[in-house]
């Protein structure tokens, strides 16, 4: 399993104070949970803060940089924001793995972003909508989410680098969306062989619910059954990445041994508190 | 659009471990001895490397075995109750290793003490330059007072000891650490138990780098189908970036497939199924080139003439 986290991102307004007033000390705190908890990959996402956009989106990567070696996901809805954020990131940061997060699967946005990630050696996040919005059913997830995928093969990139993400939905907002998700993912680990990367946005289904943290945890289980294997989550949570290393085990993807959440942690070099 | 590429891509390898130690190193060994290093499934080439082949050691027992049949008595017989000429044989006959089992030292056969087994492991080290595995009794009791003793005699040498369990670890882990040798981790035929034993070695600071498996062992018609999966899913596990279980493995392959009755009967029914000479090479030989292929990385033989098979086969399934 590949784990995003999420919590650096300007929706947070700590987040969002800290990047006009270029706060790395607050940055770099909130870091060190999510990477202490297990994260593979550090989401960045500018939000709605103050001041220039690109800049922000500079100093933020540069920041996380600064802390650790591990891959970004540069985070934004504004595929014009992308295209002029992943060169300069990729200047600033040649060596490190960058993934584009996101891109849907609309011609116009596939035609700006695609050959951006070919260009920058970048993996990329493909939703399966397109320019009618999030779909209410499978079908439709499964046909953007093979465009997609068929666009981005063909545009020269591997499979080990494309993401495709079904979209998650609130539950207290979208009944039925959960299940879609689900049989999407399904569906569309069955398109390719090799297949490529499934990822959701594993927060947005508890968003604004009482028990969410429950809601987080229980629908990363399910949706694993289904063929997920990366999320965005708040990797800092532990008793989801504990129910994520569980199911991981159970479904055969990790050797089980007695004290195998131990055995997890000890492989990603986290301390295991003994 | 291309057609995929149908190899599959490993994320993780089998580690290399080095036993024994030359001058240049710190001991006094001829030479050293690789194991492990593989990234792809046992003898397919196309699949990724394997830069070690399998090592072959030969057992070397510190008294006078009571049990061991004619074939054996006739290679070992004249030198077996001496364990520093007994070693020497098995140099002359080509193992790559040897294999130093301390049973006189069991509280039921001799009982014989700590300094003795010393004794013992000085005067083979002193008679061959290969490489040492060397076992305690199997009694936990015992080998807590013997290994650590015998662990210091052979400082510097790089031995392999054997072998911590889930249950008892410490000792043996720590003075494997202090006296640096390799260390053997044993869960009978229970891979989940040998991923926790060697997370439990690894809390007490011993390097995860510096162990090698041992499942067990079982030979052809007595179990040895349990001990293949094992292998093939700990291998697999390996492979796939496991770094609990990227342990290379050792098999006792000698040990078991001389208990079977079809390699030491005679009499009887027995007389049918071919001349004693062979049988017990022969379950020896058919044993251990079953078990390569699930992933083994040494083996611990007894017969020459299995040895010699047994390299044969590796020889013509790596394609050298």
């Amino acid at each position: 399993m590949i784990v995003f986290s999420e919590r650096i991102n300007g929706m947070y307004r700590d987040v969002r104070a800290a990047i006009p007033e270029r706060n790395k000390q607050l940055i770099h705190q909130l870091l060190e949970k999510q990477l202490a908890g297990g994260a593979d990959v550090v989401d960045i996402n500018i939000g709605p803060s103050k001041g220039d956009p690109v800049e922000n989106f500079i100093w933020l990567a540069q920041t996380v940089h600064e802390m650790t070696d591990k891959p970004l996901s540069l985070d934004s809805a504004k595929a014009d924001l992308l295209v002029q954020v992943v060169p300069r990131v990729r200047q600033a940061l040649p060596d490190t793995k960058l993934v584009i997060n996101s891109c849907t699967a609309a011609r116009a946005y596939m035609d700006k972003l695609i050959p951006i990630a070919v260009e920058n050696h970048t993996g990329i996040i493909g939703l399966t909508m397109d320019q009618d919005g999030v779909p209410g059913n499978v079908e439709k997830r499964v046909e953007c989410g093979a465009t997609f995928l068929m666009t981005a093969l063909e545009a020269g990139m591997s499979t080990d680098d494309i993401y495709l993400d079904p979209i998650t939905l609130p539950i207290n907002a979208a009944f039925k969306q959960q299940e879609n998700v689900i049989e999407g993912i399904r569906q569309l680990a069955l398109i390719n062989d090799p297949a490529p990367h499934f990822i959701i946005g594993l927060s947005n289904v508890s968003t604004k619910c009482l028990l969410n943290k429950l809601l987080n945890r229980t629908f990363l289980v399910m949706c694993l059954t289904a063929g997920l294997d990366t999320a965005i989550v708040d990797s800092a949570d532990q008793e989801l990445i504990d129910a994520m290393v569980t199911a991981e085990v159970l479904l055969g993807k990790q050797l089980y041994s007695d004290e195998y959440v131990k055995a997890w942690r000890m492989q990603k070099g986290l301390p295991t508190g003994c | 659009m291309t057609i995929p590429e149908a190899k599959e891509k490993w994320t993780g390898r089998v580690n290399p471990v080095t036993l024994g130690a030359t001058k240049a190193e710190g001991g006094t060994r001829g030479r050293a001895v690789t194991i492990g290093g593989a990234d792809g499934i046992p003898f397919l080439g196309f699949d990724g490397q394997t830069p070690h082949p399998p090592a072959i050691a030969l057992d070397v027992l510190d008294k006078p075995p009571a049990e061991w049949p004619r074939p054996l008595a006739e290679v070992y017989g004249d030198v077996w109750s001496d364990p520093a000429a007994w070693a020497r044989r098995a140099k002359e006959l080509g193992a790559d290793l040897v294999n130093l089992r301390l049973v006189s030292t069991h509280p039921d056969e001799d009982d014989r003490p700590p300094e003795a087994a010393a004794e013992t492991v000085r005067a083979v080290l002193a008679a061959v330059d290969l490489p040492l595995i060397i076992w305690g009794c199997d009694v936990a009791e015992k080998d807590q007072k013997v290994m650590p003793k015998v662990a210091e005699v052979a400082q510097g040498e790089n031995c392999l000891l054997g072998a911590a369990t889930e249950t008892e670890y410490r000792t043996l882990a720590a003075a494997a650490q202090a006296y640096r040798h390799k260390l053997i981790t044993l869960a009978p035929c229970d891979i989940n138990k040998s991923k926790q034993v060697n997370i439990l070695v690894s809390d007490t600071g011993f390097p995860l780098t510096d162990i090698v498996i041992y499942p067990t062992t079982a030979a052809l018609g007595y179990g040895m189908e349990y001990i293949y999966s094992i292998l093939e899913r700990g291998r697999l596990a390996a492979l796939s970036g496991d770094r609990l279980m990227a342990q290379p493995v050792i098999l006792d392959v000698g040990y078991e497939a001389w208990r079977a009755k079809e390699a030491r009967a005679t009499g009887g029914d027995a007389d049918a199924w071919g001349p004693i000479a062979q049988r017990g090479p022969a379950w020896e030989a058919v044993t251990a080139t079953t078990l390569l292929q699930g992933g083994a990385d040494l083996l611990v033989l007894r017969h020459p003439v299995a040895m010699a098979a047994v390299r044969n086969v590796i020889r013509q399934l790596s394609g050298a």
